[in-house]
């Protein structure tokens, strides 16, 4: 008698699709094993947005009471593998669901696996990942991030791949057998039964002790009760300006304390502030408005509001002036304009170092064909 | 911003915000800023801080539901920082309405400070176009209220998780029309021709302009001309959304481009009865400017990728005749005899 | 009721303080003097009969100059509820209405209205739903909200539909409640038959009738503020709770209102029902409106032929005056509530008060029988012979006899 839980941790719209596959593949094998389950998304993370972190879940039980005593609760309270659809969560996320930046392990039980795709190293993700008071297992996919559009879906496999390596890291909860079975059922593509046990034979795990990992600050928000919620729905605005030592005679706007929305970051830009002519487009045409105005006159990026649109790279008319570079580049949010303004040459230097030969990021579809492109690159 | 050439007094007449001459113009300030949960590269969002800014900080803001409702405010999170408030789905009219008619009572009858206050009424087309046009219809027909309905047409009910509306592109693929076995193409109805059918059945709207926040400071622009010009005023634009249109964020802002140089949506404005031509629109009607074939502007969104090549050539028949039938070549959609 | 004043003008009252005029008025031409004593600032008009007289009555005294405000003809009720909610907001004081369908078509603004604590005041001229289309009066429309934080009352005369409209706009406005309100009006009886009315000068209302001031909740650049973002499970039982909380305040604003206002017009009302010769009562009638009128007569008359009978008319439905009830009728065996409305489907196939009446009563230590009668539908006469008849049914289910309490009956229905 047993009922385990996985966790799919994904990037909204980008990944609703893979991660629908992976919650429906788990339930499906599952069924053929004679066991029940349910596959459903966390409903306050819908509607969807475009990398905005989101969960989906797959249960499954022995029996309907250990169904029904886990799904009794809104979501799972713990989880037996946390799969991450994209290895740039593993700094923590911020989601619709809840307030505040979550360790991307906070739900993973003691002993549990965290499953990434990432082509990442495991220490760089362990270093990247918070740490916890007891060990668990940290297994990898060899293989970036599958991101695609809400129509147009990326079909690279890796939706199977991932269900083929979660049968062989918790056997218990898929085997093999079934979950190849579940993939012929649902696709019926020797390609994608390969590509399962491929990744199934492939996939590494590594423990991470206690107390191992990044101790990055998280921060949360605590919600306020009936008497202390302002009456008649309403709530302070925003302020239009914070007054920031030493960036007197530049412009900073007042920005929301309880939503940040930087873990939607996959890539982030980079500014080159020696060729920057000031044009302002970067700054005009920021969505989120997360470009300071600083004493000098320069737009800088800031990384605790900027999500990452790429919408900067694209509008700047000097040659990698403006640059997206994968996030897992970074370790910190720092200001790029103040690290410019102390020392000019170890900047650049810093700046070359981040924009020469970065890992490629599909981020949402641009053209017919170009899906078939990239997986034909990724494969080669 | 404002300029304090009218008297403190007097209320009736439009505040007079004058024309910003390029981006280096426009002001620092954000009245729209960080702390919205839209998606990457949100031009509606774009949209909204444009028209903020243009409006500056005397300003009250009312938005139907959809996504610049729902992603903007989740309780406790706001990007606002002028007063706003949330109004029903056929409501943005009747909010502006309201709102500016409370302000003009309690300031004529002195239970108020006499000074002048931008009224913005935010819809999306499910908001403006379907199930708000009676309440914005009424609404513009009050002359003596300054008030501004702003439409951004991100061309889905986005928010509800993108089904079609009167405004979606001929074709489009959306939850509530998806390609099929049997039927390749769900959704059958044209685009409807919201502005000039705001112009022409509103002959004392002074204010009628298109605008794309790929082009920021036309847009800018317009948003102040529609509030100093005074009564009540319309601005339509069209807001490319990654989402729904299915394209990578980071092209937003081209996507928005390509609309215009492809003839899909013209930029002009009618000021008192004065029809004007904007940028690339202005040119392709003089033929200075060849517009891009529609297959370009269609290719690079996954919800057309269903698309065969007669439906790209119906697509473009149907952009021809906006320039070279329509009577008012992209506005008007008769010919006269 | 109340003994009239000494009348002297006999030409509309335009705010000067001369004590009051009385005048030959209607009940909607009655509100439409309270709403210009109140000094309304934003009034949104939108036709359908019968509430659309009161709209009739103000428009003209705003073409005589009698009255200053923002008067709007909306395209539609939706437009109508909503264009006086977001006036409201920013700090003016509003007044709209309507009658059946109507009513209904705002549904959506109605729902937001109370969501958003504005303090709207609205007239109902109660009307029969369509389809069929009937103007005759029925009191499920302005019930269909009842659930929602709307506060309601009914009316049963001319005056007091003046004097409900000025406490309305006190305890409606009063920052402990901040919820909208509605005044019902039995559609014809009250919106289209005029009697003498006392019209009270400007100064003593507003020594009653305070300015609405939103506070912090205006909505005005100068008071920076997001009203009503998106929430998610994690905070709407909370917000429900804050309207729960100020509808059980409004219960004793609303006690507070009425003793001002007696003191300031003279008068002597108890503030959530009116008591007709319940002192000895063995039975009661309880209804809401124009029923009064039959069923006092048919109280008389059964006291004449020695039946000790009562009768109870309901001021307030929401919020409900269970603890005065219960208390009103401790003393009696057995209650016939009228109602001018249906409750298909609902316990015993009975009215929406009658069962409203049950639950207040359930608690109670000497519970009475109490059967439900569904009468006058889309305005059909409640004759006094009715009334009587209903009594004997009363009087024989206290008896223990057939009348049983658990059935409902239609009166003056053909077969």
């Amino acid at each position: 008698m047993s009922t385990h839980s996985v966790e799919v941790v994904y990037r909204g719209v980008f990944q609703g699709t893979l991660a629908k596959n992976i919650c429906r593949g788990i339930v499906l094998a599952a069924s053929i094993d004679g066991k029940i389950g349910m596959a459903f998304g966390r409903y306050s993370d819908s509607p969807e947005r475009n990398g905005i972190p989101a969960k989906q879940f797959a249960v499954v039980s022995d029996t309907e009471e250990e169904l029904q005593e886990v799904l009794a609760a809104y979501q799972p309270d713990a989880a037996d593998v946390t799969i991450v659809a994209d290895d740039t969560m593993c700094k923590g996320i911020e989601s619709w669901a809840w307030y505040g930046l979550q360790p991307i392990n906070s739900m993973l039980k003691g002993g549990g696996t965290l499953l990434i795709t990432s082509t990442q190293s495991s220490n760089k993700l362990i270093n990247d990942i918070h740490r916890r008071d007891e060990p668990y297992d940290l297994a990898i996919i060899k293989s970036p991030a599958s991101l695609a559009g809400k129509f147009v879906y990326k079909d690279d496999h890796t939706d199977v791949k991932i269900l083929g390596a979660l049968a062989k890291i918790a056997p218990h909860i898929v085997s093999l057998d079934t979950i190849t079975q579940a993939i012929q059922d649902q696709w019926k593509d020797d390609k994608k039964v390969a590509a399962a046990k491929k990744a199934h034979d492939r996939t590494d795990t590594v423990s991470v002790s206690a107390g191992q990992g990044s101790d990055r600050p998280t921060f949360d928000f605590e919600l306020p009760g009936w008497t202390k919620m302002g009456e008649c729905v309403s709530i302070p605005a925003q302020s239009v300006r914070q007054d920031i030592p030493g960036r007197e005679g530049g412009y900073t706007p007042g920005r929301s304390e309880t939503f940040r929305k930087f873990s939607t970051r996959t890539m982030r830009p980079v500014i080159n502030f020696d060729t920057c002519t000031k044009c302002t487009l970067c700054w005009l045409t920021c969505p989120d408005g997360s470009f300071d105005i600083t004493p000098d006159g320069f737009y800088d990026a800031n990384m605790e509001a900027c999500c990452g649109c790429g919408i900067c790279e694209d509008v700047c008319p000097v040659k990698e002036c403006v640059t997206m570079v994968n996030e897992e580049a970074f370790d910190d949010n720092a200001c790029q304009w103040e690290m410019w303004t102390k020392d000019k040459e170890s900047y650049s230097a810093w700046l070359l170092g981040k924009i020469s030969n970065r890992p490629a990021r599909s981020h949402g579809f641009h053209h017919l064909g170009q899906y078939a492109e990239e997986i034909a690159n990724e494969s080669a | 911003m404002t300029k304090a050439n009218v008297k403190s007094e007097d209320y009736t007449s439009p505040p007079v915000l004058d024309q910003w001459k390029g981006p280096k113009k426009a002001a620092h300030e954000e009245y729209y800023t960080s702390g919205h949960r839209t998606c990457q590269g949100c031009l509606s969002a774009q949209g909204m801080r444009l028209m903020a800014k243009a409006a500056g900080p005397r300003t009250i803001v009312l938005t139907s539901t959809g996504c610049m409702y729902v992603a903007n405010t989740t309780y406790y999170t706001t990007p606002w920082v002028v007063p706003w408030m949330h109004t029903q789905l056929g409501s943005c009219g009747s909010s502006a309405t309201g709102t500016a008619a409370g302000l003009r009572a309690l300031m004529r009858k002195g239970k108020m400070k006499k000074e002048k206050i931008n009224v913005i009424a935010v819809c999306g087309d499910g908001g403006g176009i379907d199930m708000g046009l009676s309440a914005i219809s009424a609404a513009l027909q009050h002359t003596h209220y300054n008030l501004l309905i702003y439409c951004y047409d991100n061309e889905t009910y986005a928010n509800t998780d993108i089904q079609v509306s009167g405004s979606s592109p001929w074709g489009a693929n959306t939850t509530f029309t998806p390609p099929g076995k049997l039927h390749r193409i769900m959704h059958k109805r044209w685009k409807k021709n919201m502005a000039p059918m705001i112009a022409t059945g509103h002959p004392e709207c002074k204010y009628v302009a298109t605008v794309s926040p790929s082009y920021p400071v036309d847009n800018l622009n317009k948003i102040r001309k529609a509030l100093s010009i005074g009564g009540p005023t319309f601005i339509h634009s069209l807001n490319p959304c990654p989402k729904g249109w299915d394209f990578d964020p980071m092209y937003a802002n081209e996507l928005g481009e390509l609309a215009v140089e492809s003839g899909a949506w013209p930029l002009y404005e009618i000021e008192n009865g004065v029809l004007t031509m904007y940028g690339k629109s202005k040119n392709i009607v003089s033929g200075r400017f060849k517009r891009r074939p529609i297959r370009e502007y269609l290719s690079r969104q996954g919800r057309f990728a269903h698309f065969t090549d007669e439906d790209i050539d119906y697509f473009q028949s149907k952009i021809d005749d906006m320039w070279e039938k329509w009577h008012v070549p992209g506005v008007l959609p008769f010919s006269v005899e | 009721m109340n003994p009239p004043k000494a009348a002297t003008a006999n030409k509309s009252d335009a705010g000067a303080a001369d004590g009051g005029v009385r005048e030959l008025i209607s009940g909607s031409e009655a509100i439409s003097h309270a709403c210009r004593l109140a000094d309304v600032d934003v009034i949104t008009a939108y036709p359908i009969r019968p509430y659309d007289t009161v709209m009739q009555y103000v428009s003209k005294m705003i073409a005589d100059g009698e009255f200053d405000c923002e008067y709007i003809i909306a395209e539609g009720e939706h437009s109508q509820f909503e264009i006086v909610k977001h006036a409201s907001t920013v700090g003016a004081r509003v007044f709209t209405g309507s009658s059946g369908v109507g009513w209904l078509y705002a549904f959506e603004a109605l729902a937001v209205t109370a969501g958003l604590r504005l303090p709207v005041v609205a007239m109902v001229g109660n009307r029969a739903l369509d389809d069929p289309g009937a103007f005759g009066t029925e009191h499920n429309d302005a019930l269909a909200v009842r659930d929602l934080g709307w506060m309601l009352s009914w009316v049963a005369t001319a005056q007091e539909a003046l004097d409900t409209t000025l406490i309305s706009y006190r305890v409606a406005e009063d920052s402990r409640v901040s919820l909208p309100c509605a005044i019902s009006c039995d559609g014809a009886f009250l919106t289209h038959s005029q009697v003498m009315v006392d019209i009270p000068d400007k100064a003593t209302v507003d020594s009653f009738l305070p300015p609405y001031e939103r506070g912090k909740k205006l909505l005005h650049p100068d008071n920076p503020i997001t009203i009503a973002p998106q929430v998610n499970e994690d905070w709407l039982m909370e917000i429900r709770m804050q309207s729960d909380q100020a509808m059980r305040r409004a219960k004793g604003v609303i006690v507070e209102a009425y003793e001002d206002f007696n003191k300031k017009f003279g008068r002597n009302e108890e503030p959530f029902i009116e008591r007709y010769m319940m002192d000895d009562a063995e039975i009661a009638f309880v209804g809401m409106g124009t029923l009064e009128m039959p069923v006092k007569v048919g109280v008389r008359k059964l006291r004449q032929q020695g039946k000790k009978v009562g009768f109870i008319r309901i001021r307030w439905f929401r919020p409900f005056p269970t603890e005065e009830l219960r208390e009103a009728l401790s003393g009696v065996s057995a209650v016939g509530v009228i109602d001018r409305d249906y409750g298909l489907g609902s316990p015993y196939n009975s009215g929406v008060l009658a069962n409203e009446l049950r639950s207040a009563l359930y608690a109670a230590d000497n519970r009475p029988k109490v059967i439900s009668y569904i009468a006058g539908l889309g305005g059909r006469e409640v004759s006094t012979e009715d009334v009587i008849h209903i009594a004997d049914m009363a009087l024989d289910a206290a008896a223990g006899g057939k009348t049983d309490d658990q059935e409902t009956y239609w009166i003056g229905v053909r077969e």
